[in-house]
């Protein structure tokens, strides 16, 4: 049940922060250049996303060993969530802006009335394609990493699915970038999940012996949020003269 | 082509986002992986943890110096 939870929570988590930032690029395009080219765009991408899950994740749980499996998906894992606390640990010190999905959604617009032609249609659905599935990527890697190694491809299916029809509800409701839903934070939330997820996998799959066995994620959930609050701090300390 | 490089580009900037940090991480996994085959000691993998979680303090401290720097 709490493998379960874990897994449902990463891929839901996970989705819906790359989610919010899909929704911006689709908005940007509709509202300047018309719904159907970019609806179709991202209708185009969800496929090609889906046909990655399935391919991969039916691939990976059905021909690869469980421990070789637990061993290279933890240590991908583990540098994806690194990445994520990494940039997370840098916002949160000051060091490079926060992600503001009102200002991408400006920038985005913007670029789309200077690059404005006669062919509309063709690149609202290319750049809804093209923003899409690279944000879907991402998705797709926690969906298959989460639920491949812990059997519950389904349950994590299901999370990145559910995520995704939230804020794409949301989005059609308020016709706006979600600039309200803390994404910085989910982010670093999310980086310290995976990252805990990663290591404990990585260590199963070194032949290791956790201690409790899947609370010892709760442990390592809060090493690494203990070192990411220690890294803010030193960085935000001031540098003597 | 464009969208494949994008795409290749992507696929590789999720895992790698400074290639020392990247790198690093991968050295601390391969002896963890040596030690952990080697020494089955229980709760020895929470040193592995450590190890990574120390090397976010420095990658991270490391950067924003870079970044500050005039």
């Amino acid at each position: 049940m709490y493998a379960q939870l874990l897994t449902f929570g990463a891929a839901f988590l996970g989705s819906a922060v790359e989610s919010v930032e899909a929704l911006t690029i689709v908005l940007a395009v509709g509202l300047t250049r018309g719904w159907r080219a970019p609806l179709y765009g991202t209708v185009a991408a969800l496929v090609l996303l889906g046909v990655l899950v399935v391919v991969f994740g039916q691939l990976i749980v059905a021909r690869v060993p469980e421990l070789t499996l637990k061993l290279v998906i933890g240590v991908l894992l583990v540098l994806f969530g690194l990445r994520w606390l990494h940039k997370a640990v840098l916002r949160s010190a000051g060091v490079i802006a926060m992600h503001d999905e009102e200002h991408a959604y400006a920038q985005a617009v913007s670029s789309l009335r200077e690059g404005a032609t006669g062919r509309r249609d063709w690149i609202g659905f290319t750049l809804a394609l093209k923003g899409v599935f690279l944000e879907g990527l991402e998705v797709v890697f926690i969906v298959i990493a989460v639920g491949g190694t812990s059997g519950g491809l389904h349950i994590a299916v299901a999370g990145g699915l559910l995520a995704m029809v939230v804020v794409a509800a949301a989005g059609f409701i308020v016709k706006r970038p979600l600039a309200r839903v803390p994404e910085n934070t989910l982010k670093y939330a999310v980086g310290v999940v995976l990252t805990s997820i990663g290591t404990f996998w990585a260590g199963e799959g070194m032949g290791a012996v956790w201690p409790l066995d899947f609370v010892s994620i709760a442990v390592l959930a809060g090493l690494y949020f203990i070192a990411s609050r220690v890294a803010i701090a030193t960085i935000r300390r001031p540098v003597a003269a | 082509m464009r969208f494949l490089k994008a795409a290749v580009d992507e696929v590789v900037g999720l895992f790698v986002g400074d290639w020392t940090q990247t790198i690093v991480s991968i050295a601390i996994l391969g002896i963890g992986w040596l030690a952990l085959s080697r020494l089955h000691v229980m709760g020895l993998a929470f040193v592995l943890s450590v190890a990574l979680a120390v090397q976010l303090v420095l990658a991270t401290a490391a950067e924003a110096r870079r970044t500050r720097r005039p």
